[in-house]
């Protein structure tokens, strides 16, 4: 449609002459360093295998699904990956529905490069049958809102999708041991997939000018910039792919800069990537226990009250938006994510565990962990979520077991009894044989509800 | 007699609702609606200028892209387009911005049931937040008939996939107004009773047909008085040029 190039957006020659000045006194439009990522967040979604990654103002959604499949020809005993870019028309009014441009479908090839060349994931273990059925691996990119550097933020979605992933378990079966038998979640725990090492994708920006160059361009530094490469390393060193596809020409030191910085980027982000999964998996194992809406035998009264989380509309929508926004299945971020994983827990609870009468909020010695008291009902996912307190906040510390946890504010001594109490009367889970825990955690948006 | 839903729900119970507007930072208006774990996210584009070649020219125009979660775009979404299309087609004042064309692009990022309605109640949300004018909002609420012929309201996939019949309702909000009831009145009945698309799948009878437009209607309230409340929450951004 012709009319539309009138829709296409253009920087004006301002923008860009302010864009490229301020380059020259290492200063970018969104107030960064020029070699300074933006701030990434990575959420899950209900099922495994979803993935939504926000790189700034970009945003793109990751779904891995899996099908039985004929394998290829010549790799009859592996698994297939294919990735599927989709540059939705929500993200940039310049984008068109149909068959993806060249630069989705470079995209495509860029993540696809770093995870089946470097061997990433095991396409071995995905091998059902040799020769007749194998396990294809199919990524689904939805690109959600264009804030500029699609390929790392897509990349980083394909890498938290494939690592929450789930295949399901299959077995062999039938007389000749050549059936296959898949079973269903319920019948088996699903599988994770093998994944051998996370390749992240850095891209570099490339300005005329002195050789400037940047590191995660921003939207409107894309339009002004003359060159971009890709490089694709991992957290060992390990340089997986690079894509410098045309475009301004650099010298070799700039490159070897760009690749060390690179590395250097790398590590941060697997490691966050790694603990944001680790959130997810402690999150959905907790799901995954069967709860008994009786376990509990002494609630302590106390001034708070909350709703479960099942009413319908008649109850006030207000306090369900705060609340069911990190209840819908939002499960962890980059940051300390411990509210939200208690509060998607509680999505199915029944019975609610209220805070100590007494509480102060300004008693010397409270810390802002202990302010916030979990309204879980079963006690099982206490033991967990203080597990993983404790395991984010002093990694160091010898494991305590017993009912009487160390405390690191000693003047909330009322609420220790009561937690304590509340700690006899549990059900006892593997969780619980690891690392029982006293502090809990109390929705934020309870008290926002109360208020 | 008590239907036994899977999730403890009774039969008029709704799944707890959330929106959430102008999430995007590109898109002129959009907004996320989830009902349980159904969770669509909505984007609207517009106006931009011209329109499609068969579309009529003296009227603004709304095209509807739906992304499916996963897998090819196939007959499914062609009609979830054409018929979010119609229905929004009817709630938009479309004389205002004659020869332009206004993109609503539906993502679906969980799918557990009651999935078009939804995306139309977010598709309007994302209407509103791009400030599109609009005669009055609509809200979609799905109603699913069981085999002892009982009507139950928003169901979970697999309640869908059980049942003998099911349809989407949309319907026009409550109106709140400070004219005389008379006034509101469209030939004698109120206006929000009036139904604006009603998709069927199954077969069901024509009285438990209107059984199920009376739980709706009585649903709607309901859902309108939720959106009502979120709209007035939050303020938009008043300029998204670029």
């Amino acid at each position: 449609m012709d009319s539309r190039l009138a829709n296409s957006w253009r920087l004006t020659v301002n923008e860009k002459n302010f864009i490229k000045t301020a380059l020259q006194s290492e200063i970018r439009i969104d107030g960064r360093k020029p070699y300074e990522y933006r701030k990434i967040s990575i959420k899950f979604g209900r099922d495994d295998g979803s993935s939504e990654v926000q790189l700034g103002q970009t945003r793109v959604m990751g779904i891995v699904t899996t099908q039985l499949v004929q394998p290829y020809r010549d790799r009859p005993n592996e698994g297939t990956l294919s990735i599927f870019t989709e540059f939705s028309p929500m993200a940039d009014p310049s984008f068109e529905p149909g068959r993806p441009g060249e630069s989705a479908v470079e995209l495509g090839r860029i993540v696809d490069r770093g995870l089946r060349e470097s061997r990433a994931i095991d396409t071995e273990s995905l091998c059902v049958l040799a020769g007749k059925l194998v396990w294809a691996i199919r990524i689904d990119l939805h690109i959600l809102d264009n804030g500029g550097n699609l390929v790392d933020a897509s990349n980083i979605a394909a890498l938290s999708a494939l690592l929450t992933f789930r295949r399901p378990e299959c077995s062999l079966g039938g007389e000749d041991g050549q059936q296959v038998i898949v079973h269903p979640p319920e019948v088996k725990e699903p599988l994770p997939l093998t994944v051998h090492h996370l390749p992240i994708a850095i891209t570099f920006g490339f300005f005329n000018d002195e050789s400037i160059s940047v590191i995660d361009p921003t939207h409107n530094e894309e339009a002004v910039m003359s060159g971009r490469m890709t490089a694709t390393v991992n957290a060992n060193g390990d340089i997986c792919a690079i894509q410098k596809a045309g475009g301004e020409g650099v010298t070799q030191r700039v490159i070897m800069q760009c690749l060390q910085l690179a590395i250097a980027k790398a590590t941060g982000i697997t490691k966050q990537i790694k603990e944001a999964v680790e959130v997810y998996n402690t999150e959905r194992s907790l799901r995954k226990i069967k709860r008994h809406p009786t376990s509990v035998g002494t609630i302590v009264q106390g001034g708070q009250t909350q709703t479960s989380g099942k009413e319908g509309v008649s109850e006030s929508p207000g306090n369900h938006i705060e609340r069911l926004k990190q209840l819908s299945g939002e499960t962890c971020t980059s940051q300390s994510s411990e509210e939200r994983k208690t509060t998607s827990t509680d999505g199915n609870a029944k019975n609610l565990i209220r805070g100590p009468t007494t509480w102060d909020p300004y008693s010397k010695g409270v810390g802002p962990e202990l302010l916030k008291t979990s309204l879980a009902s079963q006690g099982t996912s206490m033991p967990n979520e203080k597990q993983d307190l404790r395991n984010e906040k002093k990694p160091g510390e010898a494991e305590v077991e017993g009912h009487h946890p160390e405390d690191a504010n000693p003047g909330s001594s009322a609420i220790n009894e009561s937690l304590t109490g509340l700690q006899t009367k549990k059900e006892r889970t593997l969780e619980d044989a690891v690392k029982p825990k006293s502090k809990r955690k109390k929705k934020a948006s309870s008290k926002t509800g109360a208020s | 007699m008590e239907i036994d839903r899977e999730d403890g729900r009774t039969q008029n119970q709704l799944r707890p609702l959330a929106c959430s507007r102008n999430i995007l930072n590109r898109a002129h208006g959009s907004a996320s609606w989830s009902q349980g774990d159904t969770k669509v996210l909505a984007a609207v584009y517009g106006p931009k200028s011209g329109t499609k070649k068969n579309e009529n020219p003296e009227k603004a125009c709304i095209e509807v892209i739906w992304k499916p979660k996963t897998g090819q775009i196939g007959k499914l979404e062609r009609e979830y387009e054409m018929v979010l299309k119609r229905t929004l087609q009817s709630i938009c004042i479309l004389t205002i911005n004659p020869n332009t064309t206004t993109s609503v692009i539906i993502q679906v990022v969980n799918d557990d049931g009651a999935l078009l309605p939804c995306a139309i109640n977010a598709a309007c949300a994302a209407l509103v937040d791009a400030a599109i004018p609009m005669k009055h909002l609509a809200v979609a609420i799905c109603c699913c008939l069981t085999e002892s012929g009982y009507v139950i309201l928003d169901p979970t996939k697999l309640e869908e996939q059980t049942m003998k019949s099911f349809a989407y309702l949309v319907f026009p909000n409550s109106i709140l107004s400070v004219l005389p009831e008379e006034s509101l009145l469209v030939g004698g009945e109120r206006m929000e009773h009036g139904i604006i698309t009603s998709v069927t799948h199954g077969v069901m009878s024509v009285d438990d047909y209107f059984h199920c437009l009376e739980r709706g209607r009585a649903a709607s309230t309901k859902l309108s008085d939720f959106l009502r409340r979120n709209l007035q929450r939050h303020q938009t951004n008043p300029s998204k040029a670029g």
